[in-house]
C-alpha cells in the first residue's frame, strides 16, 4: 500500500502568512485604538510610607533623633545637636545666663530640664525611656561620652546618684518600670500609643544638684614625728555628673509582640484604647 | 559528587530564602540617644589681710581664683579695750535680727575677689601724756588684739538667687559628714576646709 503525501503548496503558504502579518497589525491596531477612545478618571492616591522615627526634646528643642527614611539615599536620617555625632549633648545651656555666658553651677537650684519625646516618623507608635545618672572623673574630654563608651577607670560607683536630682513626672502618662529601674536607671513607658508628629508629656522637668555633696567629705590621717595630720577632702570635688537619656520607640502594630520581641519586656495594650500597661 | 551539588544548590536556597523571612518578622523600631554633664569644684581658699596703724586694724578678706563663691563673716577679741567696728563702705554690717558679735560681709564673695575693708578701731588706750602717770604704758607692755573671721559656701534659693547671709537657711555650724571611700577623687588636691579661720595680732 502506497502512502500518498501531501504537501502545502508555496503559494498557500505566502497566503498563510500573508493572513499572519495581517492579523498581527490588526490587532495592534485595535489596541491602539482602544487607548484613543477611552480616557481613564483622574486618579489621586496617597503613598503610605511606613517609617518610623523618634526625636528627643530638651525644653522643646530637638536634641537627637533617628528617623528611617525611604525617600533618601540613606535608609536612616540620624544627627543631633552635635554636629557630625549621634548622640545628643543634653543640657548645653543649663548654665548660660540671658546674654549667653556660662555661669558657675549653683548647688541646690532647680534649672529647667524638661524633656519630651516626639513621633517623628509616619507611623504610630509606643515609646519607653531610660534615663542613667551616675558619677565619673570630671574631664573635659569625657563630655560627650555615653555609659558603654566612658571608661571603667573614670566611673565613680562610690559616688551617690541620688544627689542629681532630675526631677521625673510620673503621673501624667508616663509609667515607672520598677523592675528595671535601680540606683543609676530609670526606664519609663509612655502609657499611650504616640501618634505620628505628636508630643508626648514631660518626663523631667527639672535638674538640682543636691547642696549636701558640700557637706560630705573624705578623711586622711598622716603621722609623722608623733604629730597627727588631718586632711579633709570633699568627696564630690572634681567629678562631673552626667545624664544619659536613651529613647526606643516601637510599631503600634501588634505592639505587645513587638515590644517583648524588641524590647524583651512583657506588656498588655489595649488596642481599642491605645493604651499600654507593664505586666508585674 | 552529584549529592554535593545538590546539597550546595539546596543551601543557597534555603539562605535566600531565610533571609526573606528575617526580614517579614522584624518589627518597626528606632532609638536615640543623648547625654550631659558638667565637672563640680568645690571648695574655697580665703586669706586675711591686716594693716594696723593708729590702734586701728584695717582688714581684708580675699578669696582665692577658682574657689567657690562664699559668706565672710568676721570679729575680734581683746580682753582689755573696748573694740569698735567701723565699714566705711556700710557692706560690713552686725546681725540685722539677733546681733552675735559678728559683723556680716554682705556680697557674696566670688574667686579672685577680695572684701571692702572692715576698720576695728581700739579705744580707751591709754597715752604717754595721761594725767594720771600710774596708767601710763611702759616700755614691754603689751595686750593682743585677735580678728578671726569664716567662711562658708554660698546657698542658693531653688530659683537661683540666694540667700543673705544672716538667713537662717544659711547655717554657719553645719557639720561636715565624713564617709568611707576609696579615695578622693582630686587625690593631688591638699586640702579644702569647709570653715577657715584666721587671726592675728
Amino acid at each position: 500500500m502506497k502512502r500518498s503525501k501531501k504537501h502545502l503548496s508555496p503559494a498557500v503558504i505566502m497566503v498563510l502568512f500573508a493572513v499572519a502579518i495581517a492579523m498581527l497589525l490588526g490587532g495592534s491596531i485595535s489596541g491602539t485604538r482602544a487607548a484613543l477612545t477611552y480616557y481613564s478618571e483622574t486618579y489621586t492616591s496617597r503613598i503610605h510610607l511606613f517609617d518610623i522615627g523618634v526625636t528627643l526634646l530638651e525644653n522643646d528643642e530637638p536634641v537627637s533623633w533617628r528617623n528611617y527614611a525611604t525617600e533618601g539615599s540613606e535608609l536612616w536620617e540620624a544627627g543631633s545637636n552635635v554636629e557630625g555625632s549621634e548622640v545628643g549633648r543634653l543640657l548645653g545651656d543649663m548654665l548660660k545666663d540671658e546674654a549667653g555666658t556660662e555661669q558657675p553651677l549653683k548647688l541646690g537650684v532647680k534649672y529647667p530640664e524638661v524633656l519630651e519625646v516626639q513621633n517623628t516618623g509616619t507611623i504610630n507608635q509606643y515609646v519607653r525611656v531610660s534615663i542613667y545618672k551616675y558619677w565619673v572623673r570630671g574631664d573635659e574630654d569625657t563630655k560627650s561620652r555615653s555609659a558603654e563608651d566612658q571608661p571603667k577607670e573614670d566611673l565613680l560607683h562610690e559616688l551617690d546618684p541620688d544627689m542629681i536630682d532630675l526631677h521625673l513626672i510620673t503621673d501624667q502618662g508616663w509609667l515607672l518600670d520598677r523592675d528595671a529601674t535601680t540606683d543609676e536607671r530609670t526606664v519609663l513607658y509612655y502609657s499611650r500609643c504616640l501618634d505620628s508628629e505628636k508630643i508626648t508629656e514631660p518626663f523631667a522637668d527639672t535638674l538640682t544638684i543636691d547642696e549636701k555633696i558640700a557637706t560630705k567629705v573624705s578623711e586622711s590621717r598622716d603621722t609623722v614625728n608623733g604629730v597627727t595630720t588631718i586632711t579633709t577632702t570633699y568627696l564630690y570635688d572634681g567629678a562631673e555628673f552626667r545624664i544619659d537619656v536613651e529613647v526606643d520607640a516601637v510599631q503600634e502594630h501588634n505592639a505587645q509582640d513587638a515590644i517583648w520581641s524588641a524590647w524583651g519586656r512583657h506588656v498588655i495594650v489595649d488596642e481599642a484604647s491605645r493604651t499600654l500597661s507593664l505586666v508585674y | 559528587m552529584k549529592k554535593t551539588k545538590y546539597f550546595l544548590t539546596l543551601l543557597a536556597a534555603t539562605t535566600i530564602v531565610s533571609a526573606g523571612i528575617g526580614k517579614a518578622w522584624a518589627y518597626f523600631t528606632t532609638y536615640t540617644e543623648a547625654s550631659g554633664g558638667y565637672r563640680i569644684d568645690l571648695g574655697d581658699r580665703t586669706e586675711i589681710t591686716e594693716e594696723f596703724e593708729d590702734w586701728t586694724k584695717h582688714v581684708e578678706i580675699s578669696c582665692e581664683e577658682g574657689s567657690e563663691p562664699v559668706y565672710i563673716r568676721a570679729r575680734a577679741f581683746c580682753a582689755e579695750y573696748p573694740l569698735e567696728y567701723v565699714s566705711p563702705t556700710r557692706k560690713w554690717i552686725e546681725h540685722p535680727t539677733s546681733p552675735d558679735g559678728y559683723w556680716y560681709y554682705t556680697d557674696i564673695l566670688n574667686g579672685g575677689d577680695t572684701t571692702n575693708v572692715l576698720d576695728i578701731k581700739i579705744n580707751d588706750v591709754p597715752k604717754k601724756e595721761n594725767p594720771n602717770p600710774e596708767d601710763n604704758p611702759e616700755i614691754g607692755d603689751r595686750f593682743n588684739v585677735i580678728v578671726i573671721y569664716e567662711s562658708i559656701p554660698v546657698k542658693y534659693k531653688p530659683d537661683g538667687t540666694a540667700y543673705r547671709p544672716w538667713d537662717p537657711e544659711v547655717s554657719w555650724d553645719e557639720k561636715l559628714v565624713v564617709e568611707e571611700t576609696t579615695g578622693p577623687v582630686k587625690p593631688e588636691t591638699p586640702e579644702n576646709p569647709d570653715v577657715t579661720e584666721g587671726g592675728n595680732n
